[in-house]
């Protein structure tokens, strides 16, 4: 059975604009996949279509059926991360095994004042 | 509550999958397989008719075959020009059209798109109304259908819930995709950190 881990340094949940990002995936997988990516992404979460951006991968290469490796990645200034009742903008790091496209991903916030936007209470 | 928090927020809803009423998945792949792959999924809207579409996709990749989704609503009645010459001359003796929304495209390009699916081995459509193909299924939904939809949501479901649940089935006439919605917007309404269930 195939398995994914993601982890943030410290579980960081919680990153400032320009923040360099530090973490470690791991995979045990029935067969050596093709390709393994990190992806870090932000989207959209609420009522209606969701929205997704990939702002940068960082693609391990001669993967292994088992194996964990470190990435890091020097985080965008925008968008932060803001939720309201409708919808909610979330950041996150990715692992995907390809081609099976087995993911799973870490989600945090980032924002300018250590917490995310909330636009009800704006 | 945050958006990021509705237990009905899209990804949640997308993630629970089709649930045959009154047939199995075996029935459902046995009755396609004797329609020769040329069938329709009927039903009023919200009843799972894309949902059950969608997840017949792997199933037919595991039978070997290789699943070729379309799309069409309301907003997009007809395909580009140009695209069914390039879709069809593409389309092998293994692939499966999976038409969702046939019912959109005017008679006549129905017949033409019909009549070029047979380059291909089969073709599956939604539609609300019976009359495309043969019909594999007439997809419906009943209140204990949206009951397990509730439980798979939110893991525990309380009378509450439930009896909001009931209501909004009956007005919404069994539509699962708009009571779900109208519940989203009752758990918006929540404060934070309130009871879920």
């Amino acid at each position: 059975m195939n398995q994914l881990r993601i982890g943030i340094r410290e579980e960081r949940r919680i990153f400032q604009p320009d923040d360099e990002l530090v973490g470690a995936a791991g995979w045990e997988l029935d067969t050596p996949p093709k390709s393994v990516e990190v992806r870090l992404l932000w989207f959209t979460r609420g009522k209606g279509t969701e929205d997704v951006g990939v702002v940068d991968t960082v693609t391990f290469e001669n993967p292994q059926a088992a194996e964990a490796r470190p990435f890091r990645f020097q985080l965008p200034a925008t968008p932060y991360s803001f939720s309201g009742k409708l919808i909610s903008l979330l950041w996150a790091v990715e692992l995907i095994a390809l081609p099976s496209k087995d993911s799973t991903r870490a989600e945090f916030a980032l924002a300018p004042d250590g917490q995310e936007v909330r636009l009800d209470r704006a | 509550m945050r958006a990021c928090d509705n237990p009905f927020s899209t990804d949640r809803v997308q993630g629970v999958r089709y649930r045959p009423v009154g047939a199995t998945w075996k029935d459902l792949l046995s009755r396609l397989d004797a329609l020769d792959f040329r069938a329709a999924i009927v039903g009023p809207k919200g009843t799972g008719k894309t949902t059950l579409l969608e997840d017949l996709a792997p199933r037919l990749r595991s039978l070997g075959f290789t699943p070729k989704p379309l799309r069409l609503d309301e907003e997009h009645r007809v395909f580009p020009d140009g695209f069914l010459p390039n879709f069809f001359a593409d389309l092998g003796s293994r692939d499966i059209i999976l038409l969702d929304g046939a019912e959109q495209l005017p008679r006549w390009h129905w017949w033409r798109f019909r009549r070029w699916s047979r380059e291909g081995r089969g073709l599956i459509v939604t539609a609300h109304r019976p009359g495309l193909l043969p019909v594999l299924i007439e997809c419906r939904t009943t209140p204990e259908l949206l009951d397990g939809v509730l439980t798979e949501l939110l893991g525990e479901v309380g009378p509450e819930l439930r009896e909001r649940g009931r209501r909004l089935f009956q007005q919404h006439r069994g539509n699962l995709r708009e009571v779900l919605r109208s519940l989203y917007d009752d758990f918006a309404r929540r404060p934070e950190g309130a009871d879920i269930a």
